[in-house]
């Protein structure tokens, strides 16, 4: 059994990290509900949350945060963030979770030398420090300086606020030097949860005749993948306090959640990347509707959210099966009338700065079976093919069966793996390193009950 | 739906787990489930399962080859160690099903792979006969057989077919190798699908994929919907589904019900680009920095304006298992798919747009609208039934995806030639040459009656 999802060890944990920030408020520090790594489930979304006891406000302290974060070709590149309360540096920024019609206040202190402000696209009548944000121009020269107000550099801060209108994924980003300071790593996700409840991406429903398509997921089955790229000499550059121009702009590094594969599909906190928390695994059980199924019921799909902040539309496919575009942008697609706008696709295209909701599921449809229903073609002996590290041995579900002696497998109970990359293949790489960058892995476990660690 | 748990029948971890180890054989035989007996390390196959033909069998064999395209990028393109009348260094596919059973000819075909590959085409699984759960009529079966690369023996790479966007697919079948496995060089594996879901898909080798899609393993495949068979409520069966009717249409893409996606000729249109520096460091041993990607040739079907609009290759060779070259154009002997859509004044015109190159591509055709029925394989129609096709002349498509289009070709009185071309105007250039090339095709228009039926798809009807 794979482990709930953060937000059900939030309610578990709820109790005393409510008394603690409500402590924390009463002494006036500003509390934070913040996974600490070891608390973090090991796939699936990691949600920051902080919500008033009445549920009617969120309040984030945000700082910004400097380290250096891990690639598969070795190197190490520095980066900038954004860390909840008192956390350490973590790329990227902390994931905030709150439910629709909230009253959510975002303080960013800024302790870098340069000026840092944040823009939250989808959110409206956004106030910062109790005035509508509004871009930045310079009174003397007209130069627009910046997309918001800003927390000036070396202990500055400012406060931004808004109600949280709508449900969806957002993204939240720097509107300071925002080609710079984004690539350098400040910006993460907003996720706003319909009233509908948690496992809802949206509160609207589409009926067709007696059928209601809702988009309830499986609680344990929400993911959140942020793609985006690094140019390194831009990051050397901001280190070294050098000018750096966009137009020699290049990147070389293509990260999912902050990693670059395989270290995308290491589990949430993994300690070998303390800098890097959040793993891009997607995984699953089988789609099985049916009631009499027992354990195996598994009767909606999962739900993956996607966000980039790159600078070029990325075609990302996973395999194993096609997804549901259920919305973009923290648009559902249901239009005024009650009529169905998603759509199914095998490759997604995320552009720069979209977010796009995608309900996921595999079904065993052959429902191949050693003796009962065998597939009808033989698979070659072991000396005649090359074998994949997650490979089970077994093309059956569930099972699993030699491999060549000294192969390195990773396959723990015969379940499925499919990849799960963008299609521009020149993207997943890692300056020299191929099979790389933006690329996870969707495993699909035998259905329940199993085994499976 | 399975309700049984094939872990706890085939695995001896979970047999050990279980305690089976601490007794003895006789008595696990008495309390434990006859299959937790039988030793787990044997791939069980049904004893006539001896990988029949059944169903749509085709055999692929995988290799290196050479190339022509047009245009000079020294010192990549041409590349200097091409045989005489060819350019660039290519991986690819044949299709080798013609003369399967000589393996001799079949691994002579080695360092003659084509660009794109080998298109085919599936029908949808009827299920004709439900006395049989699995009526195979319709059901896939691919060999893939790697041949090596004649120009690297050093790279001892595998091979696989991943067939793109198929639904609901297994590992083993999927051909992505770290999931399953690969194909080492003169080994076969044998791939098995069962046609389920209709609509343009792709296919690659998804080995090394960066270098092995680019270098050319690329390819088109549809699965045809059982409405061609069936017809629908207010849709005639096809004649590609027996109809002898000549007002029906050839075919449909999808099941919709209605006809509203009746085509009479479908032309599918693959698109990828080369990199002369990334295929050169291929036949000289070099690796390039990916990071570093800058395409100078933009494909239409493998080849670049003009050649787009030359003849369709000349099929397989039976006696030389060789590729019979396009009629007056040996050069173009391993780019056998032409692109010229052809059709005559009321015909509703399919073109399936495939894009397994790594860049955007902005399809535009001028002077007609294209009705945008389908993408990535999906009927774009609601859940509630809406209609969600759109009419553009510009059709987007980014990598790794698909794009159904149909046009209704106007009344003419005498052939009429209309362009079709990736928008994106920096492509539409061969290396070094002055005027148009790269992705551009044409759409010739004759006046009605003047061309015959297709014989399959991207044939000219006797144009």
């Amino acid at each position: 059994m794979k482990s709930s999802s953060l937000r059900r060890n939030v309610l578990l944990l709820s109790l005393p990290l409510v008394l603690a920030a409500v402590l924390l408020v009463i002494v006036g520090s500003g509390g934070i509900v913040t996974a600490g790594h070891e608390d973090m489930p090991p796939h699936g979304i990691v949600c920051t949350e902080n919500a008033s006891p009445d549920g009617k406000s969120a309040i984030f302290s945000l700082s910004t945060m400097t380290g250096t974060i891990s690639l598969p070709d070795g190197n190490r590149v520095y980066m900038w963030g954004f860390s909840a309360g008192g956390d350490p540096f973590q790329h990227p920024s902390p994931t905030l979770c709150v439910t629709e019609g909230m009253t959510v206040t975002i303080v960013v202190n800024n302790t870098l030398d340069h000026d840092v402000s944040l823009i939250f696209p989808g959110q409206e009548d956004v106030l910062a420090n109790g005035v509508p944000s509004t871009p930045v121009v310079d009174a003397g020269t007209g130069e627009l300086i910046s997309l918001a107000p800003v927390a000036t550099a070396n202990g500055g801060s400012m406060t931004y606020s808004f109600v949280a209108s709508q449900p969806g994924t957002y993204l939240y980003e720097s509107g300071t030097e925002p080609g710079i300071q984004v690539n350098m790593g400040l910006f993460g996700a907003l996720v706003v949860r319909p009233l509908a409840g948690p496992n809802f991406a949206y509160n609207e429903v589409v009926v067709s005749g007696t059928v209601t398509y809702t988009t309830e997921f499986m609680p344990d089955e929400e993911f959140l993948l942020i793609f985006s790229e690094i140019d390194p000499m831009l990051h050397m550059a901001v280190e070294q306090g050098l000018p750096y121009d966009m137009n020699n702009y290049t990147s070389r590094y293509w990260n999912i959640n902050g990693r670059s594969f395989p270290d995308t599909i290491a589990p949430n906190g993994a300690e070998w990347l303390p800098d890097q928390p959040y793993g891009s695994l997607i995984h699953i059980n089988p789609f099985n509707d049916d009631p009499a199924a027992g354990d195996a019921y598994h009767p909606h799909p999962a739900l993956i959210r996607y966000l980039s902040v790159g600078t070029e539309n990325y075609p990302h496919h996973p395999h194993g099966n096609h997804g549901r575009i259920i919305a973009r942008d923290g648009n559902v697609l249901i239009d005024g009338a009650g009529q169905d706008l998603s759509y199914e696709r095998f490759t997604i295209t995320l552009g720069p700065g979209q977010t796009t909701d995608e309900m996921f599921a595999w079904t065993d449809v052959e429902g191949w079976h050693p003796t009962e229903n065998p597939i009808p073609v033989t698979i070659p002996q072991l000396q005649n093919l090359t074998f994949g590290t997650f490979y089970s041995g077994s093309p059956y579900l569930g099972a699993t069966d030699l491999l060549p002696v000294g192969h390195q497998a990773l396959n723990a109970c015969g379940e499925y793996y499919h990849i799960s990359h963008n299609h521009a293949l020149q993207q997943i790489t890692a300056w020299g390193v191929v099979l790389s960058g933006h690329i996870t892995f969707t495993r699909i476990d035998p259905p329940l009950p199993n085994d499976c660690p | 739906m399975r309700k049984e748990n094939l872990t706890r029948e085939l695995s001896r971890r979970q047999l050990l787990k279980l305690g089976a180890g601490l007794v003895g054989v006789t008595a696990a035989g008495a309390v434990v489930p006859k299959a937790l007996l039988k030793p787990d390390r044997v791939v069980e196959a049904s004893p006539a399962a001896q990988d029949p033909i059944i169903g749509v069998y085709r055999h692929f064999a995988a290799t290196d080859g050479w190339i022509y395209l047009p245009g000079a990028n020294p010192p990549y393109h041409p590349d200097n160690l091409a045989p005489p009348g060819l350019t660039t260094y290519i991986f690819g596919f044949r299709d080798v099903t013609s003369i399967e059973g000589n393996r001799d000819l079949i691994f002579s075909q080695k360092m003659k792979c084509q660009l794109t590959s080998p298109m085919f085409w599936l029908d949808e699984w009827r299920n004709e006969n439900p006395l049989d759960p699995h009526d195979n009529t319709t059901d896939f079966t691919l060999k893939l057989t790697n041949l090596g690369l004649q120009i690297r023996p050093d790279l001892i790479d595998a091979h696989t077919l991943h067939f793109h966007g198929f639904r609901n697919a297994i590992p083993i079948f999927d051909g992505e190798p770290h999931s399953s496995v690969g194909v080492p060089i003169a080994r076969d594996l044998t791939y098995f699908y069962r046609a389920r879901d209709p609509g343009t898909y792709m296919f690659h080798c998804h080995f090394e994929e960066t270098e092995h899609v680019h270098m050319g393993m690329v390819g088109g495949v549809y699965i045809r919907p059982k409405q061609n068979f069936l017809g629908g409520a207010s849709a005639p069966i096809a004649r590609l589904g027996g109809s002898l009717d000549a007002a029906a249409p050839m075919g449909y893409v999808y099941n919709d019900g209605d006809g509203s996606t009746a085509y009479d000729r479908e032309f599918a249109l693959v698109m990828n680009e080369v990199w002369s520096l990334a295929h050169w460091c291929d036949s000289h041993v070099q690796l390039p920095e990916w990071s570093d990607y800058n395409p100078d040739l933009y494909l239409m079907n493998g080849r670049a304006y003009p050649d787009t609009i030359a003849p369709n290759g000349g099929g397989t060779d039976s006696a030389t298992g060789d590729l019979i070259p396009p009629a007056g154009r040996p050069e173009l002997k391993y780019q056998p798919l032409s692109s010229l859509i052809t059709c005559n004044s009321g015909d509703r015109v399919l073109i399936r747009f495939i894009n397994l190159g790594y860049v955007e591509q902005s399809m535009r055709l001028t002077g007609i609208k294209m009705r945008v029925v389908g993408r990535d394989a999906t009927f774009l129609r609601g859940r509630g039934g809406n209609d969600l096709s759109f009419l553009t002349d510009s059709v987007h498509i980014g990598a790794g995806q698909s794009v159904d289009a149909i046009f209704v070709a106007p009344d003419v009185t005498e052939k009429t030639v209309l362009k079709l071309f990736s928008r994106n105007l920096a492509h539409l250039s061969n290396p070094g040459m002055p005027g148009l090339g790269g992705p551009m095709t044409e759409v010739h228009i004759y006046p009605a009656g003047t061309l015959g039926d297709q014989a399959a798809a991207n044939d000219w009807g006797g144009a």
